[in-house]
């Protein structure tokens, strides 16, 4: 993993707001970020500062004002199709129940029927949710909403993940299972996830790497590599040690 | 398939120990049913009030309001003798059948028009303060101009109460279709939906619980407007009927109507929130 080639690259990537009292507010500033390929990658910053406005221009949901971002050497504009999103509101459609809303992506590409049923089956499965797929979202409770959240992002078999904040509504132990989860996924079925927290026991319990982020504007402030191996002990030395020295280096308390 | 396991995934929330659940079913189990009646005691309560009211003004005033007896058989007399020709189902059809057109039209052409500028913030630009400045006007300013370009007839009158049930089947859906969240415009973006699907799949679906509000309320307006439309001149409805009693010191003719446009009005409504409720699955528990 350590050794694996480079999926996407981020080069001087810089957002910069214009309000309309005329000053402008920089969200993010000059990122030069490597992120290899299947590496479990997590960004972790403070509070409101950035960390979903970078996935959303790796989305190609937003547009950066200035800098490149390139997947596989090649410029990456509006997005891509190997590019898939979880969401930290969930966005799951309330009209559709987990089946449909799993295969959201394969409907859109036009797949038939039979193939998307069968995809989407799949990934049901994969986040442990067979059984529920004519329920409708307001019938699951949060940890499964996001299950389908991730099944949904999974389903149309992307390279490159990218989770924003996903459990940040979750309850504190409903949290710890789906991040057990969601290495156990990304075991399975191996893909690049670049994982946005602002938890930093979850940034180590999950990253391969962890991008510490600076307070407004964001910038890349450390990037720390995590040995250890999985599945991860929250209180073993090693564990609180690169805590520590995490928190020490942090802008707020975050 | 998925009932009993939503029903599992309701039981298994944790609610307070074993020992108190076992407790509480226990004790509420009589309240539970002895409230059950009360709800459905207290609406008949407030009919049967209103009912003692009515019998006990119009013992005061017969002449003003005539007693509910008096009403009775003053609609049987319209099935005896019916007021030109129709019986009190046929002015009834006649009101409806004016309604139901009208509505049908107004919702077609209604949702079309307000997932257009909803939707296309050109066409809101350009239809948008022309359908401002109309919307404001009651319907029934408009019957004396129509009645001239278009004379007495059915098409007069389903015209009127078009107008009257277009502009909140528009507004509802445009604000509901402006409305739908970015969280889900996102995810069609991320997963590449074109506008085709994007509209189709997640902005209509979106706004159909504000679509229906606006179905909702075309129908109380439609059914509201039929009426004065017709008390301005028909020779079939309830609107006529009311007319007639009006010109023929016919009190008993005017509640008789009166009763009957709030039934078939309630009627309206549940089966307009049946239909909704069987249009979005997903709002409703099972």
């Amino acid at each position: 993993m350590e050794n694996g080639s480079v999926r996407l690259s981020l080069s001087g990537i810089t957002k910069t707001y214009s309000s309309k009292q005329g000053g402008d507010f920089t969200a993010v500033q000059d990122i030069t970020l490597d992120v290899r390929d299947n590496e479990f990658l997590v960004i972790l910053g403070p509070g409101h500062c950035g960390k979903t406005v970078m996935l959303n221009m790796i989305a190609g949901l937003e547009q950066a004002s200035s800098g490149a971002i390139a997947m596989d050497g090649k410029r990456l504009e509006g997005g891509s199709d190997s590019i898939s999103m979880v969401f930290q509101k969930l966005a799951l459609m309330p009209w559709k129940t987990v089946m449909q809303n799993v295969e959201i992506g394969l409907q859109f590409r036009g797949e038939d029927k039979k193939t998307r049923r069968e995809a989407a089956r799949r990934y049901i499965e994969l986040v442990g949710l067979a059984g529920f797929e004519n329920a409708y979202p307001r019938q699951l409770s949060g940890g499964m909403k996001q299950r389908v959240g991730i099944a949904r992002a999974y389903a149309t078999n992307p390279e490159i993940l990218l989770m924003d904040e996903p459990f940040g509504q979750l309850d504190a132990q409903t949290r710890y299972a789906m991040e057990e989860e969601i290495i156990r996924i990304w075991q399975q079925e191996k893909r690049t996830i670049i994982f946005v927290t602002s938890n930093i026991e979850e940034a180590i319990f999950l990253g391969d790497r962890i991008v510490l982020l600076s307070e407004c504007p964001a910038r890349v402030k450390e990037i720390y590599t995590v040995d250890a191996p999985r599945p991860r002990d929250q209180i073993s030395s090693e564990f609180l040690s690169l805590r520590e020295l995490i928190s020490n280096n942090t802008d707020l308390a975050i | 398939m998925s009932e009993s396991q939503n029903k599992s995934l309701k039981d298994s929330a944790p609610t307070g120990s074993m020992k108190n659940k076992g407790k509480n079913t226990l004790t509420e189990k009589e309240p539970v049913s002895a409230k059950r009646i009360v709800y459905l005691l207290l609406p008949l309560l407030s009919i049967a009030l209103i009912v003692l009211g009515w019998i006990y003004l119009s013992g005061r005033r017969p002449d003003m309001l005539p007693a509910p007896v008096d009403c009775w058989h003053r609609m049987i007399k319209l099935f005896t003798n019916p007021v030109n020709n129709q019986n009190l189902f046929g002015h009834i059809w006649s009101s409806l059948k004016r309604v139901l057109t009208a509505l049908v039209i107004a919702w077609v052409l209604g949702i079309a028009f307000g997932v257009l500028i909803g939707w296309n913030q050109r066409a809101k630009a350009l239809f948008g303060s022309i359908f401002e400045l109309i919307r404001p006007i009651p319907p029934i300013a408009w019957i004396p101009l129509i009645s001239m370009w278009f004379g007495l007839g059915e098409f007069s009158k389903v015209l009127i109460v078009f107008i009257g049930t277009f502009t909140p089947v528009v507004i509802n859906t445009c604000v509901g279709i402006s409305m739908v969240e970015q969280q889900y415009l996102y995810v069609g973006q991320i997963f590449r939906a074109n506008q085709r699907q994007a509209l189709f799949d997640i902005a209509i679906p979106s706004a159909l619980p504000a679509i229906f509000a606006g179905i909702r309320s075309s129908t109380s307006a439609g059914w509201m407007v039929v009426l004065a439309a017709e008390m301005l001149g028909a020779k079939t409805g309830l609107g006529l009927l009311i007319t007639r009693g009006m010109e023929s010191d016919d009190t008993a003719l005017i509640m008789v109507s009166i009763v009957t446009i709030g039934i078939i009005g309630a009627l309206l409504a549940a089966v307009t929130s049946y239909i909704e409720r069987r249009a979005c699955p997903w709002r409703t528990d099972q």
